[in-house]
C-alpha cells in the first residue's frame, strides 16, 4: 500500500519496506479483531471434543509408555516406551499445558482445563510461567530489554543487545540450553540479572526460588526416583527411558520455540517504538516478530500449534486447534498491507536461527541505535 | 455387597498409598489417569452419573444420580450447584435435591422453556450421562430439635426441597404432625406424584393439593393462595413452624401472611432472585485485565463485566452458589436482593447479585 503524507493521517508505523498511516494501522487492527470475533463466536462442541480427546490420548500414551518401560530390559519395549513417553510429554507441555495456561480453554468451564488451576509436567511452576510468558513475553514480544525471551538473559539474539566476549561461546552453550530447556524455563522468571542489578528484591527472588525447588523435587522425584524404584531390578531402564523422554521433550520444545521469534526475518523492536502503542500496532508487532513453520497436521499438533506462532501471538487465548483455520486469512490480510508473513519449513527456519546465533556471537559492525542490556 | 466392599476399601485407602499415587502422577492426580477407565473418577470435583431418568410429565423429570466418592451426602432441603455440558460448555445451575438423605440423590427438574440447563435436562438427559455437583448448601433445613407442629407451604417446583424434608422426616421416628399444602395449576404439572401418593399413606402427614386450573379429584381442593387462605384452611396455622418454597409472588404472599400472623419461625427458599432494586450505577475498574466499563443502575457487576467482554467465573447467577465471588479492592456496592448498600475494601462479593454505586475496583 502506498502511504500518502497527510497531516491528519500521520505515518505511525515504519519498518524496512513498509510504511503505514494511522488509519491504515487502525483498519488492519479492525480486520484482525474481526477474525478473532468470528472464531471465538464459533467455538463449541467440536473444539471441546478435540481437547478432551487429546488429553485422553496423551494420558493413555503416558500410561502405556511408563508401563512398557517396566519391561525396558527388552530393547523393543524400551524403545517403544521411551517414544510413547516422549510424545506424551511433548503433547502435555505444548498442545495441552501451554495452551490451557493461556486460558484457551477457560470457556469450557471445566476445572481440569482451567488456566487458573492447571499445572504442567514441567519443572517450571505454572504461576511463574504465566507471569514470564503470558504477561511479559506476550505483551512485550520481541521488545529488546523488555521481552526476556529475547535471549533468555544469556544469549544475544538481537543487534540491539550490547556484545560482550561471553557471547563468543553462545553457538556452543546454545546446545546446552536446548538440552536443559525445561530448566531454563523453570529458572527464567527468577530474573537473576534484575536481582543483581538491584531492580528486583532478593526476598522476592528467594520466595520464587522456594516454589521452583518444591516443584523440582516433585518432578525429579517422579521421573528419577519413584518410577525407577517401582521397577525394582529394572530401575536403570526406567531411569534411562524417563531421562531420554525429558531430553527429547527439551530438544523438541527448544527447536519449535527458537523458530518462533529468532528466524532470519523475525523483527526486533525497541522500547521507544512501543510507547503509546495502539491495538493495531500491537498486532503489527506480533505479526512481524513471529514466524511460522509449515508441515502436516501431526506436526502442528506436536508443535503445540506453535507452528502457527503468528496466529498464536495475535490470538494467544484462541483455542490452538483453530489457528490452522485463521492462518490463511491472516496471511491474506498481511499481504494486502504489504507486511511480510514469515513462514517456512522447520529445516529452513531453524537454519536461519543458527545463523543468527552464530552471527551475533561476534560483535556487530554497525553501532546499535540504542543498545540495552 | 460388592458396592459396599468397594466403597469401604476406597474410603479406607491408606494415606501412604494415596501419597504415593499423588507423587507418581504429579502434577496431576491419580484420578486424572483413572478417569481413562472410569469417567466418574476425579480428585477435584464431584462427578455423578445419571442412573435413572423418570419422566414426571412432558415438562419435568426426576434424575437419579450416582456420585463419585467425593460426595458426602446432603441434609434434607439443601440445594446443589449442578453442572452439565451443553455444546461443549459447562453450564451450572442450582437445584434442590428432592431425595431424602442416605440413598442415591435425586433432583427433579421442570422445563423453563428458555433453552438453559433445566430444558437440557428435561429434553436431553439420558441414563449414563455425566454431571458435576458442588457441595450441597443451604439453610432450608429442619432445625434441631424438630418442631412438633410443622406447616409446609409450596407451589410448583417449590415441591422439591420440601419433598426431601418430609420424606426424611417420615423415615425418622418423628412422632409429631406435619401439614403440607401444595399449590399447583393442573395435575399434569405436578412433580413427584408417585412419591407423594406413597407418602400420603403415612398418618403423620396431612397432604393437601390445591389446584387453580383443574377440577379437583378425591379429597383435593380448588383454589389459589391469598392472604387469608392459610388462616381460613389450616387449623392453628399461625402457631406452626412454616417451611415455604415456590415462585417469588407466592413466597411474598406467604411471608406477608406470616409477618402479620405468624407466631413460630418461618423458613423459606427462594429460587429466583428478588426483583432488582435500582442502584445508582457507576464505573468499574478491572484491576487484573486493566479495562474499565460503565455499569448501569441495577445491572449486576457480573453482567456489566460480561458486557465489557470479560468472562468472570460464575455459577447460579442468583446469589446462592458463591462461584462468582470476586474481590472488590474498593468501592460501594448495592446488594440487588436486599437493596442494602455497603462500602467494601478488599472483601469478596458475589458479583452476580451486587451492582456498582459509583466507582468500583474489581479483581477481574
Amino acid at each position: 500500500m502506498n502511504a500518502k503524507v497527510d497531516h491528519f493521517d500521520p505515518i505511525v508505523f515504519e519498518r524496512p519496506g513498509v510504511t503505514l498511516t494511522r488509519s491504515q494501522v487502525d483498519a488492519f487492527g479492525r480486520e484482525i479483531d474481526a477474525l478473532r470475533e468470528e472464531i471465538m463466536a464459533d467455538l463449541g462442541e467440536q473444539d471441546a471434543r478435540y481437547i478432551r480427546r487429546l488429553v485422553r490420548t496423551q494420558k493413555g500414551m503416558e500410561l502405556a509408555g511408563r508401563g512398557l518401560l517396566f519391561l525396558g530390559v527388552l530393547p523393543p519395549a524400551w524403545l517403544a516406551g521411551t517414544a510413547l513417553l516422549s510424545v506424551s510429554k511433548i503433547l502435555e507441555n505444548m498442545e495441552i499445558g501451554h495452551n490451557v495456561m493461556h486460558a484457551q480453554w477457560d470457556w469450557l468451564g471445566d476445572p481440569a482445563l482451567d488456566s487458573s488451576t492447571y499445572d504442567w509436567d514441567n519443572t517450571c511452576p505454572a504461576e511463574q510461567w504465566k507471569h514470564s510468558h503470558n504477561y511479559m513475553h506476550h505483551t512485550f514480544t520481541n521488545v529488546v530489554g523488555k521481552d526476556r525471551d529475547v535471549g533468555y538473559g544469556i544469549m544475544r539474539m538481537s543487534e540491539e543487545q550490547r556484545w560482550n566476549p561471553a557471547y563468543l561461546f553462545q553457538p556452543a552453550y546454545n546446545w546446552v540450553l536446548a538440552s536443559l530447556f525445561q530448566w531454563g524455563v523453570a529458572f527464567h522468571d527468577l530474573e537473576v540479572e534484575r536481582v543483581l542489578k538491584g531492580e528486583k528484591s532478593f526476598a522476592e527472588y528467594r520466595a520464587q526460588r522456594r516454589k521452583i525447588m518444591k516443584k523440582v523435587r516433585k518432578q525429579v522425584g517422579k521421573d528419577y526416583l519413584l518410577f525407577p524404584l517401582l521397577a525394582g531390578p529394572f530401575a536403570p531402564w526406567v531411569l534411562a527411558g524417563n531421562a531420554t523422554a525429558n531430553l527429547t521433550r527439551n530438544l523438541w520444545s527448544y527447536l519449535i520455540i527458537f523458530c518462533g521469534h529468532f528466524t532470519e526475518h523475525a523483527e526486533m523492536f525497541s522500547e521507544a517504538e512501543i510507547e503509546n502503542e495502539t491495538r493495531g500496532q500491537w498486532y503489527l508487532r506480533q505479526l512481524l516478530g513471529s514466524s511460522n513453520l509449515e508441515g502436516g497436521p501431526l506436526f502442528h499438533i506436536m508443535s503445540g500449534n506453535l507452528s502457527h506462532q503468528i496466529e498464536h501471538h495475535l490470538f494467544p487465548d484462541m483455542p490452538s486447534n483453530r489457528y490452522k483455520q485463521v492462518a490463511p486469512k491472516v496471511r491474506e490480510i498481511a499481504e494486502r498491507y504489504g507486511l511480510h508473513y514469515n513462514s517456512g519449513r522447520l529445516s529452513r527456519q531453524f537454519g536461519t536461527v543458527l545463523k543468527r546465533i552464530n552471527r551475533l556471537a561476534l560483535p556487530s559492525r554497525r553501532k546499535p541505535k540504542n543498545a540495552t542490556v | 455387597m460388592n458396592v459396599i466392599t468397594a466403597s469401604n476399601s476406597q474410603s479406607g485407602t491408606p494415606g501412604l498409598i494415596r501419597r504415593l499415587g499423588k507423587a507418581l502422577s504429579t502434577p496431576f492426580d491419580p484420578e486424572d489417569y483413572l478417569a481413562l477407565f472410569d469417567p466418574l473418577q476425579s480428585a477435584r470435583e464431584i462427578r455423578a452419573r445419571v442412573i435413572g431418568v423418570q419422566r414426571e410429565s412432558d415438562q419435568a423429570v426426576t434424575l437419579t444420580l450416582q456420585p463419585n466418592r467425593l460426595w458426602k451426602g446432603h441434609r434434607a432441603g439443601q440445594h446443589v450447584l449442578l453442572g452439565v455440558e451443553i455444546e461443549g460448555v459447562r453450564h451450572q445451575r442450582c437445584f434442590s435435591l428432592s431425595s431424602a438423605p442416605g440413598g442415591a440423590p435425586t433432583i427433579s427438574v421442570k422445563r423453563q422453556g428458555r433453552g438453559g440447563v433445566s430444558d437440557h435436562l428435561v429434553n436431553r438427559c439420558r441414563e449414563g450421562d455425566l454431571l458435576t455437583l458442588a457441595e450441597p448448601a443451604g439453610e432450608f433445613v429442619l432445625p434441631d430439635p424438630v418442631p412438633e407442629r410443622l406447616l409446609m407451604v409450596t407451589a410448583g417446583s417449590g415441591i422439591t426441597p420440601v419433598h426431601s424434608i418430609v420424606k426424611s422426616l417420615l423415615a425418622s421416628n418423628f412422632d409429631g404432625k406435619v401439614t403440607w399444602v401444595h399449590f399447583e395449576r393442573r395435575y399434569r404439572d405436578l412433580m413427584l406424584s408417585d412419591s407423594l401418593a406413597q407418602l400420603r399413606r403415612d398418618p403423620r402427614l396431612d397432604l393437601r393439593l390445591v389446584l387453580s386450573g383443574d377440577s379437583p379429584r378425591d379429597g383435593d381442593q380448588a383454589g389459589r393462595l391469598d392472604e387469608h387462605w392459610l388462616t381460613d384452611n389450616i387449623a392453628d396455622a399461625a402457631a406452626r413452624t412454616v417451611f415455604t418454597c415456590g415462585p417469588a409472588g407466592f413466597l411474598d404472599t406467604v411471608m406477608d401472611w406470616h409477618g402479620e400472623h405468624g407466631r413460630a419461625p418461618l423458613f423459606h427458599e427462594r429460587f429466583k432472585a428478588a426483583p432488582v432494586v435500582a442502584g445508582e450505577g457507576g464505573r468499574l475498574y478491572f484491576s487484573r485485565t486493566g479495562g474499565q466499563a460503565e455499569a448501569a443502575a441495577g445491572v449486576s457487576l457480573l453482567e456489566a463485566a460480561e458486557q465489557a467482554g470479560l468472562k468472570p467465573k460464575h455459577g447460579c447467577r442468583m446469589g446462592i452458589c458463591h462461584t462468582c465471588k470476586c474481590k472488590v479492592s474498593k468501592g460501594r456496592v448495592r446488594d440487588l436482593q436486599s437493596g442494602k448498600s455497603r462500602e467494601l475494601n478488599g472483601q469478596e462479593v458475589r458479583i452476580c447479585v451486587h451492582a456498582a454505586e459509583g466507582d468500583v475496583e474489581l479483581d477481574l
